[in-house]
């Protein structure tokens, strides 16, 4: 196997929610060494909620949802609020090319870590600091999480049925996963621009700003023409049909998008050409529009025969876009896409077993991501002093009796 | 501040609407971004809504938004003189971004293999519904599809009707910020060894992978998660996240130990002061309060009261007092709302382009991020149809006047 991207970049990561997690987890994943500092006192978010029944509630090491967001890392139990944690901390420093954190604005400061004084003991570092705000203005220290960061940018109030209150943006985290991406290249960036001109930074990264770039589409139309929109369900501007419409089977649904007239075409063939489909009020896309629920209508009766991987690939063979609206069981054990691209690799978690790993979803075609399972809380504690630090083994056995390391 | 993280790098933008953003961040990360546009400019400029309602291409709001920073210039791939012109620009560039169906750029004779030999510095970035590679490899894609097909989609929105969307063209984004970050990490590889590759980015996987909360309780419980509205899964039972409140929407829900406990007694000390029935009274030790652990029955005649308060307040009130109490509430902004956002205007968020051929100006989201050491602010509106053919063709490749008009009346540019 080629040699992993960031081998050799090595990262001191304080994160302990998801932003932070799943930024570093991108870079380890590619082979940068991410020593993750966490303490019992104050565990990781992700490793005290339960999701599985094989997750008790006293344990740390057996949380599925915090292995798949903490691949590849290294786990050193640090309490930071021990007064001889700083001497483990200022070694970190110097080892590190990058410190990583996703603490509310300010607590860095507090702990004595913040940019302005850790660029005192290497003036080259690059810092990067994840949360909901942003590290300036009025409301930088306001708690925040996911959830807020949604609400904040417009995207929780687009989400929805046009005669309903909007619904949760997915059951699953966004701006969580997406911030991580532009985090996770600003780091990487750095690091380049740093082996350019010597020169380190603080990058300063708030969920807020960034997913108002996803809603922009909707703020630029308030801005540009005072028009303000609202939840459109699943239909679109500027194609129809575009929706989601029942198949065969218990909740079964798939997703059907026209955009252009050949399309239109290709469509009613695969339908049969039935005669409502060559009706005038069908006939073009604003004839669509204005007739869509009679249009979304019809188009159920004929969907309802099929199971939705059936309606896609005779949609698909015709040249019009659909997919099901895919189940875990159909992501898991059926998707030949995704096991083509190994969207899920076994790898053996010393606690939970072996189960499916997602591997980095953007495949660099030269270098390939090498994936480890996720450590047990301060698994790596003995190794990071001993090894990356150089720490004498006596030293740390101090540090440890006066109960630093937990 | 004038230095840029990627300055002096280049790259060729041949995507679609799907695949704007990555190149506009790259952009706004200092890399010379140039749009590659058929003659007489991308369909993709014929998207609705536009500026002033007006449906010019030139007023396309989602190219204008997507497109900051970049040069463009119009090219016809499907000639031989323009194949033969991409190439030498392929010779000083460092990134082609391009989001084809997979198959299209090898049949005329553009693809990775082919240009990495004319530079094999080249990063190409192919961000494509499903990925260069596999059974559905050409099949066609889009928001709604990628969402559909990650498993992402089934979850959101009520029981009694289909899977709605989310907001927009949310998977996309997400996609567009996953190329960013393999096309970066390609880069910091080519950047040591001079050796570039292919960057093969699927929507579809992209989406797949933020669905833990649906693929874990498969995986280890073979169980499937249920629509639930407002309402999201965590853990075993589905919590509350999504309230109306006297003038609009608010999102909120009761985290649980330590993290939680500070908002969560605020909370139920307001609904106190507000004399109402309050549950949550009942609840003495919120340190060790467990949302894995709570029963139907206490959820529903928790979230009644709760549902109450909030219907007692507006969006101001549970925003500014919210905040000074520390619920952990936040109000779901409209579109207007985030203009006006003051944090947003405290960190000079906005940034103002003037668009001289429209006869004014517009205010944008300025950045993605913020640098000490780098500009990292939106700096140009994006470019009109050809608008630097000129300047493009002439700078890098050394054409002379009139070849460029030449070029022009042949229907290559």
């Amino acid at each position: 196997m080629a040699k992993q991207v960031l081998e050799g970049v090595k990262i001191l990561d304080f994160s302990w929610a998801l932003v932070g997690s799943i930024t570093a987890k991108q870079l380890g994943d590619h082979g940068a060494q991410i020593v993750k500092i966490e303490t019992s006192k104050r565990v990781d978010l992700a490793r005290t909620d339960r999701q599985v029944s094989i997750s008790k509630p006293n344990s740390f090491d057996d949380k599925p949802w915090f292995t798949h967001l903490n691949t590849s890392k290294y786990s050193m139990a640090l309490n930071l609020k021990h007064p001889r944690s700083r001497e483990v901390v200022d070694k970190l420093i110097q080892w590190a090319d990058v410190v990583l954190e996703n603490f509310t604005p300010g607590t860095m400061t507090k702990l004595g870590l913040d940019y302005e004084s850790i660029k005192k003991q290497r003036p080259d570092i690059i810092m990067a600091s994840g949360s909901v705000y942003g590290q300036t203005g009025p409301m930088a220290q306001e708690w925040g999480v996911d959830g807020t960061g949604n609400a904040l940018s417009s995207r929780l109030y687009l989400t929805g049925w046009p005669d309903r209150g909007p619904v949760v943006p997915t059951s699953v985290p966004y701006g969580d996963v997406v911030l991580p991406t532009f985090i996770a290249s600003a780091i990487i960036a750095a690091l380049d621009y740093r082996r350019r001109t010597g020169k380190g930074q603080h990058i300063d990264a708030g969920m807020f700003e960034a997913i108002v770039h996803q809603t922009s589409p909707a703020i630029m139309d308030w801005v540009a023409n005072r028009n303000l929109q609202g939840r459109t369900g699943n239909r679109s501007l500027y194609a129809s049909p575009h929706g989601i419409f029942p198949c065969a089977g218990e909740d079964r649904w798939v997703a059907i998008t026209v955009f252009t007239e050949d399309e239109w075409r290709a469509l009613c063939r695969v339908m049969g050409n039935p005669a409502w489909s060559q009706e005038d009020r069908f006939s073009t896309l604003s004839a669509r529009k204005e007739n869509e629920d009679d249009l979304e209508a019809y188009i159920s009766k004929w969907t309802r025969q099929s199971t939705p991987h059936e309606i896609m690939e005779e949609c698909q063979a015709a040249g019009v876009p659909a997919g099901a609206v895919q189940n875990a069981e159909d992501l898991i054990e059926h998707d030949p896409q995704l096991k083509e691209r190994e969207f899920l690799t076994p790898i053996e978690h010393p606690v939970l077993g072996t189960f499916g790993h997602p591997t980095p979803p953007y495949k660099l075609l030269r270098n390939k991501a090498g994936v480890r399972t996720s450590p047990c809380l301060g698994e790596h504690t003995f190794m990071v002093c001993t090894e990356f630090l150089n720490m004498p083994v006596e030293d740390f056995l101090e540090l440890e009796n006066e109960g630093v390391f937990v | 501040m004038t230095n840029r993280l990627l300055q002096g790098f280049r790259a060729l933008d041949m995507t679609d609407e799907k695949g704007f953003v990555c190149g506009k961040v790259l952009a706004a990360m200092g890399v010379d971004v140039i749009k590659v546009e058929r003659p007489g400019g991308d369909s993709s400029r014929n998207i609705p809504p536009f500026v002033d309602n007006d449906p010019d291409p030139e007023k396309c709001l989602l190219w204008l938004i997507y497109n900051t920073d970049k040069r463009g210039i119009t090219l016809n791939l499907e000639t031989a003189k323009g194949q033969d012109l991409f190439k030498e620009l392929v010779k000083v560039s460092d990134f082609i971004i391009e989001s084809f169906t997979p198959g299209y750029l090898e049949s005329i004779g553009l693809d990775y293999d082919a240009l990495s030999r004319l530079n094999r510095r080249i990063i190409m970035t192919s961000l494509t519904p499903f990925g260069q590679k596999g059974p559905y490899s050409r099949f066609k894609g889009g928001e709604l599809i990628a969402s559909a097909m990650s498993g992402v989609l089934l979850s959101n929105g009520y029981a009694d009707r289909a899977p709605v969307k989310e907001a927009l063209d949310a998977n996309y984004f997400h996609a567009n910020g996953a190329a960013v970050l393999g096309s970066v990490m390609a880069h910091y590889h080519r950047e040591a060894t001079g050796e570039g590759q292919q960057v093969d980015v699927s929507a579809q996987e992209v989406s797949a992978s933020r669905n833990t909360n649906n693929i874990l309780p498969y995986l280890f419980d073979k169980r499937m998660l249920k629509r639930s509205g407002d309402c999201q899964w965590l853990g075993l039972n589905p919590a509350r996240w999504i309230w109306e409140c006297k003038d609009g929407y608010v999102w909120h829900n009761l985290m649980g130990g330590k993290v939680g406990a500070p908002a969560n007694r605020a909370l139920s000390q307001w609904m106190d002061e507000d004399g109402i029935e309050n549950p949550l009274r009942e609840i003495k030790d919120w340190n060790t309060f467990d949302r894995s652990t709570v029963t139907m029955e206490e959820k529903t005649v928790r979230e009644k009261a709760i549902a109450e308060f909030f219907l007692r307040h507006t969006k101001k009130e549970l925003d500014t007092e919210g905040r000074r109490r520390g619920i952990n509430a936040a109000v779901a902004n409209t579109p207007d709302e985030v203009v006006e956002h003051p944090q947003l205007k405290a960190r000079n968020y906005w940034v103002e382009l003037e668009h001289a051929e429209l006869g004014r100006s517009m205010q944008y989201p300025g950045h993605f991020f913020l640098s000490t050491e780098t500009t990292t602010k939106i700096q140009r509106r994006a470019p009109l149809v050809g608008e630097h053919n000129k300047a493009v063709y002439q700078e890098l490749l050394g054409l002379s006047d009139s070849e460029v008009e030449e070029l022009k009346d042949n229907g290559v540019i």
